[in-house]
């Protein structure tokens, strides 16, 4: 404290400094004790865990951890495989995913999906690329559409540089336009979450910046949930991030408490390289 | 979640060469740690026993620190773009580089007191030196104990370090109104009085730059900012 006599030279001043209280964010995701099976290897082992509104939660961890089962889980896409086997519940905005009434084609339009490698439809231009779910769905309306296209491919920071392009193939663009393409054609049917499974991992470092810069924008509007293997890009563009490590969740938390003192030796030593 | 233990967070890195970095990034701390204290110690023995060349020694110390600092900054900064360190591997790199630039002020500290300390020594010692050797002893002891704390990653020695740093500044008001009152009185030799003011404030701020240190280890240790904390509880 400043001392009263004033020739003497006294130490700085310390301020008081307010902890920023912890944000209450609306859920998307509940996922209560969650177990998946392929067969009789358990992919996913007892998971509870939420995932935040309008947020983007990265997954990590190594190899075979199952944190793509885990994003598949929360669209029902890991149904497409064979003997899968499922314990436990997945709620969206408080609805059981995996209640006997619930239609997954229904779920997977709520639920978008973009994969590690961009995958359109080879016979397809640009343009039909992205309404292709829209048409699917038995939209007709070309005007509809047509405005639907642009909003998408807008949304998808694609739209001017395809706008005068749109009947060409979609296979013509290049990989991060092709992948920023399956992100419009996600975000077409108007989902309330889009998951994306390494998304970056086919990309030189511009085109991932693109797509990053992307994630950024969307979680305004849409809850984001990413799998990635780079621990940068996680840094960078998540709020939350959740580790598995053999199919179990070992730590989940603000992305920046995970990076910076995670509360777990395994997340500890799997970030900074420690792992055997 | 619960916590673990990850006070034994030690082990080897995949990446052999990352130890390396990290390794030799903290020899250059610890080595510019203890040429910083070397150099303060010459400084208050040139002080205390009149020893210009001591003192001499001390102000030449100050190129090598200074090299070290610039040293550390480019290893710190080199690790940051080579691999990107994050959690305790981050803390460690960001708190050796504030810890270089703490220990480059303490160094211009020493500096300081070497320059003022031959001066003194031209005149008759003054009696009032004896208000310097109880800073001279708080503000090593907490140096010592600050670089231990980074060292041993001890995080309880490093928070009880900051309440101590009240009791040098104490000492050094205490020094400087009985330095005050001595000018008033003795105006012949307002000069000598002067400088050991100044070394009063030199040694305070040893003092200031070894409560950073500690904050910073307790910070590399356990990821926690004690800086800035009104109510410190004195132990």
């Amino acid at each position: 404290m400043p001392s009263s006599d004033p020739i003497v030279l006294e130490t700085h001043d310390r301020h008081a400094e307010t902890e920023p209280e912890t944000e209450e964010r609306p859920l998307t995701f509940e996922v209560k004790n969650l177990s998946i099976w392929y067969g009789d290897k358990r992919a996913i082992d007892s998971v509870t865990m939420d995932v935040p509104s309008n947020a983007v939660t990265s997954i990590i961890g190594p190899s075979g951890c199952g944190k793509s089962t885990f994003l598949r889980s929360l669209n029902r896409m890991h149904e497409l495989l064979p003997r899968t086997r499922l314990e436990g519940s997945v709620l969206l905005r408080g609805q059981d995913l995996y209640s006997t009434d619930v239609d997954p084609a229904i779920v997977r339009r709520r639920v978008g999906m973009v994969f590690q490698k961009s995958n359109p439809f080879p016979t397809m231009s640009i343009g039909d690329n992205v309404v292709i779910g829209l048409r699917l769905n038995g939209v007709r309306d070309q005007k509809f559409l047509n405005e639907r296209l642009e909003r998408s491919l807008r949304m998808a920071a694609l739209w001017d540089e395809v706008k005068d392009d749109l009947h060409k193939p979609g296979t013509s663009l290049s990989g991060g336009q092709q992948q920023r393409l399956c992100i419009a054609r996600a975000l077409a049917v108007e989902p309330e979450v889009v998951l994306m499974d390494e998304p970056c991992s086919a990309l030189d470092p511009i085109a991932t910046a693109k797509i990053e810069e992307l994630i950024h924008e969307l979680k305004t509007k849409y809850t984001i949930v990413i799998v990635t293997h780079n621990m940068q890009q996680a840094g960078r563009v998540s709020d939350y991030t959740a580790f598995f490590y053999l199919g179990r969740l070992i730590e989940f938390g603000p992305t920046t408490k995970i990076f910076s003192n995670p509360s777990e030796r395994q997340t500890e030593d799997y970030i900074t390289g420690r792992f055997g | 979640m619960l916590g673990t233990d990850k006070s034994m967070i030690a082990s080897k890195h995949i990446l052999g060469s990352f130890d390396e970095a990290l390794a030799s990034l903290r020899n250059n701390v610890l080595m510019m740690s203890g040429l910083t204290e070397r150099s303060l110690d010459r400084a208050m023995k040139g002080l205390f026993q009149r020893d210009d060349n001591l003192c001499a020694n001390a102000i030449a110390d100050d190129e090598e620190i200074d090299q070290l600092e610039k040293q550390i900054d480019k290893d710190g900064v080199d690790i940051l773009l080579r691999f990107q360190p994050v959690a305790s591997d981050l803390r460690r790199v960001v708190s050796a580089m504030k810890l270089s630039s703490n220990l480059e002020r303490m160094a211009d500290q020493a500096t300081n007191i070497a320059r003022r300390a031959r001066k003194l020594n031209r005149h008759p010692p003054l009696p009032e030196m004896e208000l310097i050797a109880p800073m001279h002893e708080q503000a090593l002891s907490m140096f010592k104990d600050s670089i231990d704390a980074y060292v041993r990653e001890d995080v309880e020695l490093g928070r009880a370090i900051v309440p101590r740093d009240e009791k040098l500044d104490e000492l050094n008001r205490v020094a400087s109104r009985r330095l005050i009152q001595r000018m008033a009185e003795d105006p012949d030799q307002l000069r000598g009085y002067l400088n050991l003011m100044f070394i009063a404030r030199h040694l305070e701020r040893v003092g200031d730059h070894a409560t950073n240190i500690a904050e910073d280890a307790v910070y590399a240790a356990a990821a926690e900012d004690i800086r800035h904390q009104p109510f410190v509880a004195s132990t």
